[in-house]
């Protein structure tokens, strides 16, 4: 299922990007990256869906009705939960619509880091599984195997920058990409942050803040130390995504730049 | 208590998240196929008349050939920086080689008798996986590396000359005719080294990525490919498509008295006449994909496939004896004096013996 679903069809877009862009040295990240804005644009839709949902649940923040509730339930959490989803419904607001991209992300990610190490095939038993995930249409003996340079680094191995010095911790030297996708995941994690703190009253919210917060914290470091480890082929599929993440908050005008600056969130609440 | 209840969903949140988290990131370490502490391909063998040599994951294990039991493994513990898979090669003057995939890309010799280290220390400077296995000729060492260099040592481990950059990614062993070396590369080609000079003349691509050595001929080399071609290559570097196979073809073809016999991945067993050009046999296709060299002892033809069995076939095809070894045969069968050597990846044992009439004569399972 996963095999079918998932890696066979990321496997072989992989390496028809790869030829038609000439299978040549650099080509294999060019894929990666022409495949990252694929699956972003494929995946766009719901991405929207996102942003959307995390603007309504934001802006529900503020309603009058939604504060009201908030006061007057505050000690019948089962009467809260009800009035909660009776607003929702009347809204049109699906509260798990910020969810779901999220989840889809991660079949993404892990798809395309197994797909990657496929498509690299170290092994010859991954050379081996290679030769079975081509669809028979794709003509790829001549492109196998495939050419890993891809600027300074070797995308089936970890990033590293040489350092004219041995540091025991950084075996493969300077992570100069782990540090960007650390970085890149910070700027969209906090681009879509709400800019206004929640209402204390409202522990739905207060909670939904608390843990957008320690997402800030925790994706970085997560997906640095993924860079860090794994394939510098997944690094550049993380900076690409990110970039086009953030480019897609720009364009559809929900990125909150403010949230970048040192208290940029610290404004204070409104009321409808 | 509203606080309390607050503050314990607040830090249940953070829970779910950090398991959230961790979960992600055990799972992508989980599909890290390439990662050093698994073993991720199949194992090699090499044999001689009394031991066979197994390299599966951390250890090379030296097994009795008619006992079936371990003598001796290498290293005596285990160290998860280091895993074996290259086919082992026994020299004429006593050493047995063998290179690892690991942080240090080793390549060691052990003496066959012992299990112990023969060198000093073991070479290191290579800088990617050892696949194939090395040559000896003229008391050199021309070990082949995935880092596309070509390393020239002497019989202690020291290099005599630089490496030869060749370029593409070498798995398989270099052959020779006696004046000329010859090297395939996955990068789809064949080079052909005058070992006296250490210059290798224009390389000859042949379309597709070359897994197999060469097997040596009269007057050239014939060398299967991803192409699926079999194409015979002189010295001079003039090359010719003799046939094709109806997939990519692994593993090296195999001569015998003027007959070359050769497998694809589409489970196909060829024989082709070298002097017509005709096939001696309408397509026989076992029970599944072959990526191992076929194996001619006499007038027995042996044939293992990806389905676990291993076939004994006469010159004309006809089955003498069929067995289900299990799990998936990749590496190449060995013969140590009459006694027949397979090494299954993902089976029960690691390593099983046949008779010349199919009979099993024991199963070798490494202990913990």
């Amino acid at each position: 299922m996963w095999e079918t679903f998932i890696i066979q069809p990321m496997v072989n877009l992989l390496l028809w990007i790869y030829d038609i862009l000439g299978h040549g040295p650099q080509m294999f990240g060019l894929a990666i990256i022409l495949f990252t804005i694929v699956i972003r644009g494929i995946t766009w839709p719901l991405n929207a869906s996102q942003v959307k949902g995390a603007q309504a649940m934001q802006e529900l923040q503020n309603d009058k009705e939604w504060q009201d509730i908030q006061k007057k339930y505050a000690k019948d959490r089962e009467k809260l939960a009800q009035e909660q989803m009776r607003i929702y419904k009347d809204r049109g607001i699906n509260p798990f619509a910020s969810c779901l991209p999220t989840l889809i992300q991660f079949p993404i990610i892990i798809g395309l880091y197994q797909s990657i190490i496929r498509a690299m095939a170290a092994t010859p038993l991954d050379m081996l599984n290679l030769a079975r995930t081509v669809y028979p249409f794709q003509n790829v003996a001549n492109i196998i195997p495939l050419n890993s340079t891809f600027l300074w680094m070797n995308l089936g191995r970890p990033e590293g920058i040489p350092l004219p010095f041995d540091v025991s911790f950084l075996p493969n030297g300077f992570p100069l990409l782990a540090i960007v996708v650390a970085l890149t995941t910070y700027v969209q994690t906090k681009l879509t942050m709400p800019t206004t703190p929640p209402n204390p009253n409202d522990q739905a919210a207060s909670q939904t803040a608390a843990m957008s917060s320690s997402m800030a914290i925790y994706m970085p470091l997560m997906l640095g130390w993924f860079a860090l480890t794994f394939a510098s082929g997944i690094s550049v599929y993380f900076i690409t995504s990110n970039l086009l993440g953030i480019v897609q908050y720009a364009v559809t005008g929900r990125a909150n730049w403010r949230n970048l600056l040192p208290g940029g969130n610290k404004s204070t609440p409104t009321k409808k | 208590m509203l606080f309390f209840r607050s503050k314990s969903n607040f830090n249940m949140k953070k829970i779910n998240l950090v398991i959230l988290l961790a979960l992600g990131a055990i799972l992508l370490s989980a599909c890290s196929g390439g990662r050093a502490s698994l073993v991720n391909t199949w194992p090699g063998l090499a044999a001689d008349d009394v031991q066979a040599y197994l390299a599966s994951g951390s250890h090379i294990y030296a097994v009795d050939v008619v006992t079936g039991k371990e003598v001796w493994r290498y290293p005596a513990e285990t160290d998860s920086n280091i895993i074996f898979y290259a086919n082992p090669i026994l020299t004429s003057d006593g050493q047995l080689l063998a290179g690892s995939e690991g942080n240090n890309h080793e390549l060691v010799s052990i003496d066959p008798e012992t299990g112990k280290d023969n060198w000093a220390a073991p070479f290191t400077g290579a800088e990617g996986k050892w696949v194939g296995s090395p040559l000896i000729f003229n008391g050199a060492i021309y070990a082949p590396n995935s880092d596309g260099f070509l390393y020239i040592l002497d019989m202690n481990g020291e290099q005599v000359s630089d490496p030869i950059e060749l370029g593409g990614a070498l798995w398989s062993a270099p052959v020779t005719d006696g004046s000329y070396i010859y090297v395939t590369a996955l990068d789809h080609r064949l080079h052909i080294i005058n070992p006296a000079t250490g210059s290798a003349d224009e390389p000859i691509d042949l379309g597709g990525a070359i897994p197999g050595s060469p097997a040596v001929g009269e007057g050239g080399v014939y060398v299967g490919s991803f192409s699926s071609n079999i194409e015979f290559v002189s010295p001079n570097g003039n090359h010719e498509v003799l046939t094709t196979a109806s997939n990519w073809i692994w593993g090296s073809p195999t001569l015998d008295n003027g007959t070359l016999y050769y497998a694809d991945l589409d489970g196909t067993l060829y024989s082709l006449d070298i002097a017509s050009g005709k096939q001696n046999w309408d397509a026989v296709k076992p029970d599944g994909p072959i990526v191992a060299s076929p194996l001619v002892v006499g007038d027995q033809i042996y044939v293992v496939t990806e389905s676990g069995s291993v076939l004994a076939l006469d010159p004309d095809a006809k089955v003498i004896w069929e067995k289900a070894v299990g799990g998936k045969l990749y590496t190449n069968p060995v013969l140590s004096g009459e006694t027949l050597l397979v090494a299954p990846y993902k089976a029960e044992f690691a390593l099983a013996a046949y008779d010349a009439t199919g009979k099993q004569a024991w199963t070798f399972t490494p202990e913990k």
